[in-house]
């Protein structure tokens, strides 16, 4: 289980994010991850993967097991949020959130985001 | 593909039992999808960071997010200097810079995948004393060395070693400075 209060690092955080909207296979989780960070961040298998393994030590994702029969390829495993996932990802939601808020607030003519 | 796959040995058995069929499969996605030479660079660095990642987790439980940047730009260093000490030919010398240059941009690229969101790393925003200090160590080095004269065998091995110390604080403080003023100076996202 993560630590409370310590931030995620990149790769997890657009990994859980990603998976807010429910679950997801390894391509469609590498995809919806490039989408959200605008083309930014881009894992290769490895990174893709590895970090997949972390969380799921670390009881923030889990595999799917109750699945439905998909028309898409069997062989893919398809991982989603756990509670506590689901709890640490809005987490960091709320953290980013505040953390935007502060730095606009303080930006020259109370600029926006 | 096969490559890849003949690639794959390099993670940890464990890792690859359990993962290895999906990270294919993957792959050949991206190949679909992507440029091949494209697909492949990246590989080729994603690889590079997270083989030894994985092999560090097999022995300790978590490893501190900066050791695998840190040991990467340890080797860049170590191409630096063989570029500048052991370098007696063109070649050796283009070999060595070029081991520099290749792991320097892995270093950076492993950092900044390990980093937190929104949080610059500590060390990173000392990133100046890093460099002030290894300028320091060089300066105090030639100064003693210019007073004592010539070194014994001892005297220069302790010389080397904080010649060293010294060069790695510089390329430490380099590498987190560049991370660190990317940071900041990096592209933002629209809207």
């Amino acid at each position: 289980m993560k630590r409370p209060g310590k931030p995620l690092p990149s790769a997890s955080l657009h990994i859980v994010l990603a998976l807010l909207d429910g679950e997801l296979h390894g391509y469609a989780l590498m995809a919806r991850v490039a989408e959200l960070s605008d083309g930014a961040v881009r894992m290769g298998p490895g990174t893709l993967y590895g970090t997949l393994n972390r969380l799921v030590d670390d009881g923030l994702i889990e595999e799917t097991t109750d699945r439905v029969t998909r028309d898409d390829n069997e062989r893919r495993r398809y991982y989603q949020l756990t509670t506590d996932g689901r709890a640490v990802a809005v987490d960091e939601l709320v953290r980013l959130q505040g953390l935007v808020h502060r730095i606009a607030a303080h930006l020259p003519g109370g600029a926006t985001a | 593909m096969r490559l890849y796959q003949g690639l794959l040995c390099l993670y940890p058995r464990r890792f690859r039992e359990e993962y290895g069929a999906d990270m294919v499969l993957l792959f050949t996605e991206q190949l679909r999808d992507g440029p091949a030479p494209r697909v492949w660079l990246r590989t080729a660095v994603d690889l590079t960071i997270t083989a030894p990642t994985c092999h560090l987790e097999t022995h300790m439980h978590r490893p501190p997010t900066s050791f695998v940047p840190l040991a990467i730009g340890t080797v860049s260093v170590a191409g630096l200097l063989f570029a500048l000490v052991g370098g007696s030919s063109p070649g050796m010398v283009g070999l060595g810079l070029a081991v520099a240059a290749i792991a320097g941009a892995v270093a950076v690229t492993a950092w900044r995948q390990n980093r937190t969101v929104a949080a610059a790393p500590p060390t990173g925003e000392h990133w100046w004393r890093f460099l002030a200090t290894g300028v320091a160590v060089l300066v105090a080095l030639t100064v003693v060395t210019t007073i004592t004269g010539e070194l014994d065998s001892w005297s220069w091995m302790l010389a080397m070693v904080v010649l060293l110390s010294g060069l790695i604080s510089i390329a430490a403080g380099f590498v987190l400075g560049v991370v660190h003023l990317a940071g900041h100076h990096g592209p933002r996202a629209a809207g």
